[in-house]
């Protein structure tokens, strides 16, 4: 049953892997906007030639 | 620019039958349709921006409306017409506008953004606009974060988005709260991401141990709880201890002492206790805890901030952002930013700007428009050397001012400093539950107290902490500090369904008590347009018709743009026109086809309107040769459902009062109409006059629009701002009103009272649950397990009856009936 000492460290770091990845993209700006997206990707069938790279996402200024 | 000119208001004229404007899709009237290359617009705007959407390959814009079933807006400006934003370019607007580190972003708020068609053509500006680099636009507030390309033209964005037909205003870094409550709205989704990781795992291994996890296990299994628990006892819960602090030195109480004490008491017993190899342990719970309490927070933040979402930058009383200065040295007035105005500086102003200060007026006369103090809409004639006020408009051509004072220093900006200042203290982040705290935490403290030498004595002191400490945990006021805010959060978005953004929940609590109702009547019980309301063209011929039409095209004048507008649409010779006068206060005089036109105000020989709605303001007489040949009324109109919406409000029991800076008589017609009685009528108020009434009634409620109704909104027990209100009006309203419709009124008051009662079933239920399990923990019977089971059932229940409380009510079913 020693193994459980192992497995529970490893899913600790599992957790705070995922935590810190939150935490980034709380940072990045990814949850300040959740309207536009939803009609941004409706929009991709009608890129033409022209198109301008798409702009990143609007980080802190 | 593209050739718009072949669509010119008079070429629409004899379009036969009604169809749907191609850009807007708004039906298009006979009197005002546009017809451009076949296709049929509603109006020059709309087939400006047809054109130069063409022109430019961005005709997909069509498409993704036809594609997502997507009705388009009209224009927010006619593109063609010029506002000029090249002052951007200028370097002393460019250092406002943009921060030092980026140089080259500036965000713009953008007007009449309503679909992902809008999104896309925004967002395809950098391809066809020179100077922009790249442009993301977020939808929830309208602004676009706009990057240029290093030659800083910053006025190519405004530009281009002005010939879509949409308008953008540049907004300032920094100061913009929005910015604020972005940072602060990630810093607490970051808080509830790392609460609910070490809630979660906490919760894992506490299960372990309950299912019978022993020996070594336990102690392992503690111990990662253990320090699991300190991120959330620290980081997380860092606004509790935040608040506490600012409370203790104000010296208030508020329901997060009680919140602190519980998080710091339970780890500091559960951590002894694990130390002391016992296992009373509470991790989970406390965890727990701040978790629920975290995560019921931020959701009424969210659905709050949907209201200042609507304060939309533009529609602020302050939104000039530059002015002509007069510029001594050079002898010739230049942009400037708004900020750079000094007491003393001259500055130019043309027609329908606001005024951005207090002065005197220098050129010979002006008419302005007083709307913002007075609420009387009807521009005054000004002479040279008279005051002008910030925030009024000008309704001429062109007046130079001499600033004496700016900002907050002048009139306006004092009043509304001071109801600003006066407002923030109103409003609770505790969504309305620190009232209960008080007692609460009295109650508790009295009870621990007694508590803890009685069992003292009778079972020894450490028999005595350990009760005394799970009676708190468990007495941890669950009901108001999480299922409140949570209620509360709902009952919001509730009411934001039927057309009600809620800033303050702390108005269920005042709505019930409601006895006096005020209207403001400019824009509130009347639509606030002055127009045409009866004028018979009919008995005039085409000639006298056309003279008049060109006549009144050479004024700038309200009543003029009336005419102009009325007539726009229909075919009419154009005469040439002579001798043009402006007549002193009264009207204008011009020779036109051989004959001598009068168009000035006068008596009306007409019997008053028995149209209900119709409020005259004033009538015009038109005499050529100096007999006179027709009459035109002007005024106002009541909204359609103000009588019904008055009168079922008095049938209900409330006092209803007409509060107004307009004319006695004006006052008097709408009273009338809608049955106030007389002595409920207030004419002639200053703002603070408005807000000095409603202090004097109390248990009131203001409904009310402009920005001379901001005091008496704050000063109203319960304030609410109706649709078009300004900025400043709804930063100081407890509600806002979506739609145009008085009846939302009577949803609010309904949605109260319905709000009220399920909190309070709420209150009564946690704190009967308290009192029992409270008397268990004393009595020794409570176990850390019981605790962890306790609390989160008792949590769920009362989120249950919170829930059911919400079955809605009212409203739909009268307004079936109106």
């Amino acid at each position: 049953m020693n193994i459980i000492f192992l497995t529970l460290g490893v899913s600790i770091a599992i957790a705070v892997i995922f935590l810190a990845a939150f935490i980034w993209a709380t940072g990045r700006g990814q949850y300040d906007d959740l309207e536009t997206p939803s009609h941004r990707i409706l929009l991709d069938d009608y890129e033409s030639e022209n198109t301008n790279p798409r702009p990143k996402e609007g980080t802190d200024k | 620019m593209t050739d718009t000119t072949t669509a010119k208001e008079g070429d629409g004229g004899g379009l036969p039958g009604y169809g749907s404007c191609v850009h807007c899709g708004e039906p298009t009237g006979i009197e005002t349709a546009v017809e451009s290359a076949g296709l049929r617009f509603c109006c020059t705007g709309c087939s400006a921006v047809y054109e130069i959407l063409n022109s430019l390959g961005l005709d997909d814009y069509y498409k993704i409306r036809a594609a997502q079933n997507i009705k388009g807006t009209t224009p927010a400006r006619d593109p063609a017409s010029g506002e000029d934003y090249s002052y951007l370019d200028q370097k002393s607007f460019a250092d406002i506008y943009t921060t030092e580190e980026k140089p080259l972003t500036m965000s713009f708020y953008v007007e009449g953004i309503e679909c992902a068609a809008c999104l896309w053509l925004i967002e395809k500006i950098p391809s066809c606009a020179e100077g922009v680099e790249s442009v993301s636009l977020n939808m929830s507030d309208n602004t676009a974060l706009v990057t240029f390309t290093p030659e800083k033209k910053f006025s190519s964005f405004p530009d281009a988005v002005k010939r879509f037909g949409y308008r953008a205003h540049p907004v300032k870094p920094g100061e913009d709260t929005d910015d604020l409550r972005k940072k602060e709205n990630r810093r607490s989704l970051i808080r509830l991401g790392v609460a609910a990781v070490c809630a979660g795992n906490i919760m894992l291994l506490s299960a372990a141990v309950y299912s019978g996890a022993g020996g070594v296990f336990e102690k392992y299994f503690t111990l990662v709880s253990f320090l699991l628990s300190i991120p959330v006892v620290t980081y997380c819960s860092l606004p509790f201890y935040r608040s506490v602090i600012v409370a203790v030195r104000s010296g208030r109480v508020t329901v997060d002492i009680p919140v602190v004490f519980v998080i710091l008491a339970g780890f500091a017993l559960s951590a002894h206790n694990f130390y002391a190899g016992s296992r009373a342990v509470y991790f989970d719970s406390i965890t727990a805890f701040v978790f629920l309490l975290l995560g019921s927070r931020y959701f009424l933040k969210s659905v709050r901030g949907r209201l200042s979402e609507k304060e939309q930058p533009g529609k602020t009383f302050f939104s000039l952002n530059r002015v002509l200065v007069w510029d001594t040295a050079a002898r010739q007035f230049f942009y400037e930013p708004l900020e750079s105005l000094k007491t003393g500086s001259r500055i130019k102003l043309s027609k329908g700007e606001r005024i951005p200060a207090d002065g005197e007026l220098v050129s010979r006369t002006a008419e302005i428009n007083l709307a913002v103090l007075t609420g009387e809409n009807i521009p005054r004639t000004i002479e040279k050397g008279d005051a002008v006020y910030a925030g009024s408009i000008l309704e001429s051509d062109e007046a130079v001012l001499k600033i004496e004072s700016t900002g907050k220093a002048t009139r306006i900006g004092k009043i509304l400093d001071e109801v600003e200042r006066n407002y923030a203290g109103k409003i609770s982040l505790s969504g309305g539950s620190d009232r209960y705290a008080a007692v609460f935490t009295l109650a508790v403290g009295i009870i621990s107290i007694t508590a803890f030498f009685a069992i003292s004595y009778m079972y020894g002191t450490r028999q005595g902490i350990e009760r005394v400490m799970a009676f708190i945990l468990i007495a941890c006021p669950c009901a108001f500090v999480f299922v409140l805010p949570l209620f509360h959060s709902m009952s919001l978005k509730s009411a934001a369904g039927k057309g009600i953004l809620i800033r303050d929940p702390g108005i269920f609590d005042k709505l019930p008590g409601v006895k006096n109702i005020f209207f403001d009547k400019t824009g509130t019980l009347t639509n606030g347009v002055f127009r045409i309301l009866k004028w018979d063209t009919e008995s005039l011929s085409g000639d006298d018709l056309g003279a008049i039409l060109a006549i009144e095209k050479k004024s700038d004048h309200p009543v003029a743009r009336a005419i102009v507008s009325r007539l726009a649409g229909m075919d009419l010779p154009i005469p040439e026109v002579g001798n043009f006068e402006h007549l002193y206060t009264k009207g204008v005089s011009a020779e036109a086809g051989g004959h001598l036109y009068t168009i000035t105000s006068g008596e009306s020989s007409l019997p008053s309107p028995n149209e209900i709605n119709e409020l005259i303001a004033s009538t015009i007489v038109v005499r050529k040769d100096g007999k006179a040949i027709s009459e035109i009324t002007l005024g106002d109109s009541l909204k359609e459902d103000a009588k019904l919406a008055v009168s079922e409000l008095s049938m209900m029991g409330y006092n209803v009062f007409v509060v107004s800076g307009d004319k006695e008589e004006n006052v008097r017609q709408v009273a009338d109409r809608i049955h106030i009685p007389c002595e409920n009528i207030f004419f002639g108020e200053t703002p603070e006059g408005k807000s000095g009434i409603i202090a004097r009634h109390g248990r009131s409620m203001m409904i009310g629009d402009g920005l001379n109704d901001a005091p008496a909104l704050a000063s109203a027990d319960v304030g609410v701002a109706i649709q078009g209100s300004v900025g400043e009006s709804m930063k100081v309203s407890d509600a806002y009103i979506l739609n145009n419709d008085l009846f939302t009124i009577l949803d609010l008051l309904s949605h109260g009272a319905s709000a009220r009662a399920t909190a309070k079933r709420n209150m009564a239920l946690s704190i009967s649950y308290n009192s029992i399990a409270g008397a268990f923990a004393l009595a020794g019977y409570i176990t850390p397990l019981a605790a962890a089971v306790l609390m989160p059932a008792v949590s769920l229940l009362l989120l249950g009856s919170a829930l059911l409380g919400r079955s809605s009510r009212a409203g739909s079913k009268r307004r079936a009936a109106a």
